[in-house]
């Protein structure tokens, strides 16, 4: 099972190679940089308004995207509202990781109760739509970054749970794990050593999507004016303007550039997503087209 | 293959016709829309209390009067009313031609059974203590045993209401007309009033008001039917369908000519208003205030009336009024409503250099407060947030649903909060409710000062030295400064051309002239 | 095949049980009650106290879950706070339209899906595998709550094509044209969000089916491309492309929830969120209980079907 002995070229060398995924990386880390990194330099600040400029001041040469409701430049808030939101998902996507992986490889590797419990408990999680348990907790908790983080993240090991899962059933009596077990090897020596290292590769092409997944979660809470606390900003609560017929037909600047940045980190999330699954598979190479 | 193309064909036929399908609009149906739901159909058993239910009600149950939005006061359930008793009641003479939706005329009996079953301890009603300033009952509107109910009839058409301190028939109208309503107590008759609000009655209610109900979908949507025996005409439509909706979709729903009204205007923006205009849509500008914005303080936490006038005087409440309101209000010192016959001569101005003399005097400690805000106010909670960092006052908002925002306020979590009512024309509309053990949202340590003055205020019929003692209360707030009076707005109210005769202001006071309303 | 159906069900009580525990502690643990909204008027305490001894919120916690429960399964979800009147009549309200927007949903998502799907996998590398890409992406990169809105603003306000709102015009059943058009944008809505993971399935499942010994036996035998597809490749890839539509069904249930609450549409999503922020925990729980049961009963009833038709399974897992 281990790739690298079949196969001329590393992953990574593969992933290089994968020129949709590489511009998919390329972006998202340019997008990254920008949101870090441009208001500092630019000197923005999201929440202080400017009362000369006035409220739902058009685009101009002090602020780039125009004013928002409360006079604060909408560029600032786009840019910092950026940093809310790709954390959001990022650290949601690493906490479903952290949690789904060991949850994973102990119901896969330990069997038994283990297994019965940890499985129970993914079903029970599935069995809400995400949303609306999210849309609950997180209205019943007190919307905030950190809640939804937690509750993003927390409620998405399933999916990762499960690939792990499977996987390790299928590795945990192969000859050489039994070999290793034989031998006196201690139980989390195994599942680090042996286990781990074959049934990972699945999840690094999950925690991109999962990633995206959280940046739609977190946007839609946002929207439904259930997300972040104010005058935080994210994607999702900078779209929530639209909801007003005025600005959605008087002033596209004030909601197409959140949309747009969405709508592409997704899309790049799911580009590195799809570029790591044909890297590391070794099975199936890449679909014809793509 | 072929069976798919098929399918797929006739999808979209389907779709065409539908799509290009009749005006779908019955010729006859008003189309109404509000924000909130109504939560019950039985007037005084209303969790909420909400003037969402209030306002549907008005539609099925007759009240007494109707109120206008300048105060003035027009006949309803009464053809007329005076003073009696030295001014310890007030009869009135109901109108002889109302008659419940099943036929049966309405009575005094109806109205002094309604009152007398809603004040009786055994009756698990939750809005009693709207009765409480009859005689014959106590705080909480529950009648003492033993002594007589202040509601009478008199005769057949003569209701006589008795109060516990002297009240002229207009006060009384202002303050309670929203809440007494008519009840076919002669549905009632054999049940226990422990049991009556289990009655399927209330979902399926019969009332005595200008349209009859229908159907209901609870939290969503109400048809009702007009009712051509109301006694003060026959509306001039056929059904009114009131459906429950997001704020964001009036505009919408008004310019695609899904909707003909929307109850209390949902604050349209004046460049909203814009878009409406050229979209056909009518917009009317209020002219009586109708809505209040405070600040609530906690005064535990913000104990230093020194503070809490420093926080009152770093607020820019022009550019707060003009952020919210687009400039269609007045900034306010006090609580008392423009336009109304008490008034004060008190100002304000914003001063940052003072308020942090203020700061100093009161010993603020640079400790961070907490505002609570609802999320559709956050963008003006954000703008506080500012004008106070600027007088060094630091504050985090919490978006809470009304609902946390007030159980946070009562039980003491948060430092303060934004809140908005609809302001009555009595010089304690406010003051009244907010000052009173049961309800000390404002966590003031000692309520008597207060509490003196409005009983002193309540007891005076008049004139100056009632307005003098209004003065007084309103300098002991400017002192004391526990809640912060923002501004009177009025707000941009769009409906569409298609029905006329709609007095739109008056429901500020939870009442609507349906009967009147005519499809064009 | 008895052990294997006690089996599944021994594993579905524990799960029964999870979920209405995670929904009572979810809802009952949070802060803010119902009495808290009265504040805003003229109430009193006692009218506090009475509310509070009339929803029985003076009880301890376990004991009003045990009653919650005991009610669950005499059908009966409790009274709402809001409406007071009871939970499950306030839901059998809402079912239907529900049902009539995520199925018209879905019914419209699998009859493009599937055709495009086919296709795309037949002619890769063609205009219809490009818009099938194209399609995924958008249905997964384009938040929901977007998409009504850019539906709302063309269609129904630039256009005036379409009602921005609502089931019916006249508030009740007048003609089936006056629904289907107020059901064309929130199921398009719908449609368009998981519409994209559809096509990738069945492009993905004919594909797989293509690769199959009997599709290379059937081609052998000389039949044409098209009866190839349709009669083998397309059969083979029927049952994986179900189990997608119904592995969807949460993730679909879940859009609909948003489409809902933006279109106005009186179905169970919007009657949760007035419920959420009504702090009427008796909705809440009825609502997302039952949303739960339907998808853990739904995913039941399937592994059950799948064990019936399939040795393999039952003596498979766990």
């Amino acid at each position: 099972m281990e790739c690298h002995a079949y196969l001329p070229r590393s992953p990574r060398a593969r992933f290089r190679r994968d020129r949709r995924a590489m511009a998919c990386l390329i972006i998202l880390v340019l997008e990254l940089l920008l949101v870090f990194l441009l208001p500092p330099l630019l000197g923005l600040e999201p929440n202080i308004s400017d009362m000369e400029a006035g409220f739902w001041a058009s685009p101009s040469q002090e602020h780039w995207l125009g004013t928002d409701g409360e006079g604060r430049d909408l560029l600032a808030r786009l840019l910092c509202g950026g940093q809310v939101s790709l954390l959001i998902g990022l650290s949601a996507a690493a906490i479903s990781a952290a949690l789904g992986v060991p949850l994973g490889l102990l119901a896969g590797y330990r069997r038994g109760a283990w297994e019965f419990w940890i499985m129970r408990l993914a079903d029970i999680v599935q069995s809400f739509p995400s949303i609306v348990l999210v849309l609950c907790l997180v209205a019943l908790t007190g919307p905030s970054a950190l809640n939804i983080v937690l509750v993003l993240g927390l409620l998405g090991w399933t999916g990762i749970a499960r690939l792990v899962y499977g996987n390790t059933l299928t590795v945990r009596d192969q000859e050489y794990i039994v070999a290793v077990r034989a031998l006196g090897a201690s139980r989390s020596l195994i599942l680090r050593r042996n286990v781990l290292p074959n049934v990972i590769s699945p999840v690094w092409c999950s925690i991109p999507l999962r990633a995206g997944r959280a940046i739609l979660s977190e946007s839609s809470l946002s929207f439904l004016g259930v997300g972040i606390r104010t005058p935080q900003a994210s994607w999702g609560s900078l779209i929530k303007a639209a909801a007003d017929l005025t600005v959605l037909t008087g002033r596209p600047w004030a909601w197409l550039p959140p949309a747009a940045c969405i709508i592409l980190t997704v899309l790049c999330l799911a580009g590195i997503g799809d570029g790591l699954r044909d890297a590391l598979d070794t099975r199936n190479r890449r679909m014809p087209d793509r | 293959m072929k069976k798919l193309t098929a399918l797929f064909l006739s999808l979209a036929l389907l779709l065409t016709l539908a799509a290009c399908g009749p005006e779908g609009k019955a010729a006859d149906v008003v189309r109404y829309g509000m924000s909130n739901a109504w939560d019950t159909l039985m007037p005084y058993n209303s969790p909420s209390g909400s003037n969402y239910t209030r306002i549907v009600c008005d539609k099925i149950y007759d009240r007494l009067a109707y109120v206008h939005a300048d105060g003035s006061l027009d006949p309803r359930g009464a053809a007329s009313w005076e003073s009696a008793d030295d001014g310890m009641a007030v009869v009135f003479h109901l109108d002889e031609k109302a008659a419940f939706h099943d036929g049966t005329a309405v009575t005094a009996e109806h109205w002094a059974d309604t009152i007398a079953l809603m004040t009786n301890p055994d009756c698990p009603a939750l809005g009693r203590s709207v009765f409480n300033v009859l005689a014959g009952t106590d705080d909480n509107g529950a009648a003492i045993q033993g002594e007589a109910l202040g509601a009478e009839a008199v005769d057949e058409y003569t209701l006589k209401l008795t109060f516990k301190t002297p009240t002229t028939p207009e006060d009384f109208l202002l303050d309670r007309n929203r809440e007494f309503y008519v009840l076919p107590t002669h549905l009632l008759d054999g049940t226990a009033p422990s049991e009556v609000m289990d009655l399927e009655l209330w979902e399926a209610p019969v009332g005595s008001g200008p349209l009859k109900f229908v159907e209901e979908i609870p939290g969503s949507q109400l048809t009702l039917q007009a009712n051509p025996d109301y006694h003060l005409g026959r509306p001039g439509f056929d059904t009114l369908v009131i459906t429950v909706m997001d704020k964001s979709n009036l505009l919408p729903s008004l310019m695609a000519g899904d909707l003909d009204y929307y109850a209390f205007g949902g604050n349209l923006s004046v460049e909203s208003a814009e878009t409406a205009r050229k979209g056909g849509i009518e917009v009317l500008e209020g002219t009586v205030p109708n809505s209040f914005y405070e600040l609530m303080l906690n005064n535990q936490t913000i104990s230093s009336s020194a503070i809490r006038r420093a926080i009152d005087l770093a607020l820019d409440k022009d550019a707060l009024c003009l952020h919210t309101a687009q400039g269609l209000g007045e900034p306010t010192a006090t609580d008392l409503t423009p336009g109304t016959e008490y008034t004060s001569s008190l100002t304000w101005n914003r001063d940052v250099e003072g308020a942090k003399a203020l700061l100093a005097e009161g010993g603020y400690d640079g400790s961070t407060y907490t505002l609570a805000c609802t999320s559709n106010r956050s963008g003006l909670a954000a703008l506080m947030q500012q004008q106070l960092a600027e007088a060094d006052i630091t504050v985090t908002i919490e978006t809470v649903d009304s609902a946390t925002l007030f159980s946070g306020m009562a039980d003491g979590k948060y430092d303060m909060a934004i809140a908005s009512h609809t302001p009555g024309a009595l010089p304690l509309w406010f003051t009244e409710s907010r000052f009173s053990e049961g309800n000390n949202i404002f966590h003031v340590s000692d309520l008597s000062p207060y509490t003196a003055l409005i009983a002193q205020i309540k007891a005076t019929s008049g004139g100056a030295e009632r307005q003098a003692l209004v003065d007084q209360l309103q300098e002991l707030l400017a002192q004391e400064r526990p809640f912060i009076p923002l501004w009177f707005g009025r707000t941009l109210h769009a409906q569409s051309p298609t029905v006329d005769n709609i007095d739109y202001p008056s429901s500020s006071f939870s009442n609507e002239n349906v009967w009147e309303w005519t499809l064009k | 095949m008895g052990r294997y159906i006690r089996r599944r069900l021994v594993t579905a009580i524990p799960v029964f049980f999870g979920i209405t525990l995670l929904v009572f502690l979810m809802v009952n643990l949070a802060p803010g009650t119902i009495t808290d909204l009265m504040g805003e008027g003229a109430s009193s305490e006692a009218d506090r106290a009475a509310l509070e001894a009339a929803l029985g919120l003076d009880q301890p916690l376990p004991i009003r879950y045990v009653q919650w429960l005991a009610g669950l399964f005499r059908g009966q979800l409790g009274q709402s706070f809001f409406y007071d009147r009871p939970v499950s009549r306030l839901i059998a309200q809402r079912v239907g339209p529900s049902l009539l927007l995520t199925g018209s949903g879905v019914v419209l998502a699998v009859a493009i899906a599937l055709p495009l799907g086919i296709l795309a996998a037949w002619k890769p590398r063609s205009v219809w595998d490009r818009l099938a890409s194209v399609l995924s992406l958008i249905s997964y990169s384009v938040p929901g709550f977007f998409l009504c809105l850019a539906g709302i603003a063309l269609f129904a306000v630039t256009l005036g094509w379409l009602p921005a709102r609502g089931m019916y015009t006249a508030g009740s059943f007048t003609s089936l044209a006056d629904l289907l058009r107020h059901l064309i944008l929130p199921a398009g809505v719908v449609c368009l969000s998981s519409l994209g993971e559809l096509v990738k399935q069945t492009r993905a499942a004919c594909l797989e089916a293509l690769g199959q010994d009997y599709i290379v036996t059937a081609r052998a035998k000389g039949l044409t491309e098209g009866a190839v597809m349709v009669r083998h490749a397309f059969r083979g890839s029927l049952v994986p492309v179900l189990t997608t539509i119904l592995s969807h069904i949460p993730h679909i249930l879940g859009g609909s929830v948003v489409v809902e609450q933006i279109f106005g549409w009186p179905g169970m999503g919007s009657l949760l969120f007035s419920g959420i922020s009504q702090r009427d925990y008796p909705v809440v729980m009825g609502v997302t209980v039952v949303i739960a049961l339907a998808v853990l009963l739904t995913n039941l009833l399937l592994d059950l079907v799948y064990g019936l038709a399939d040795p393999r399974v039952r003596y498979g897992k766990g």
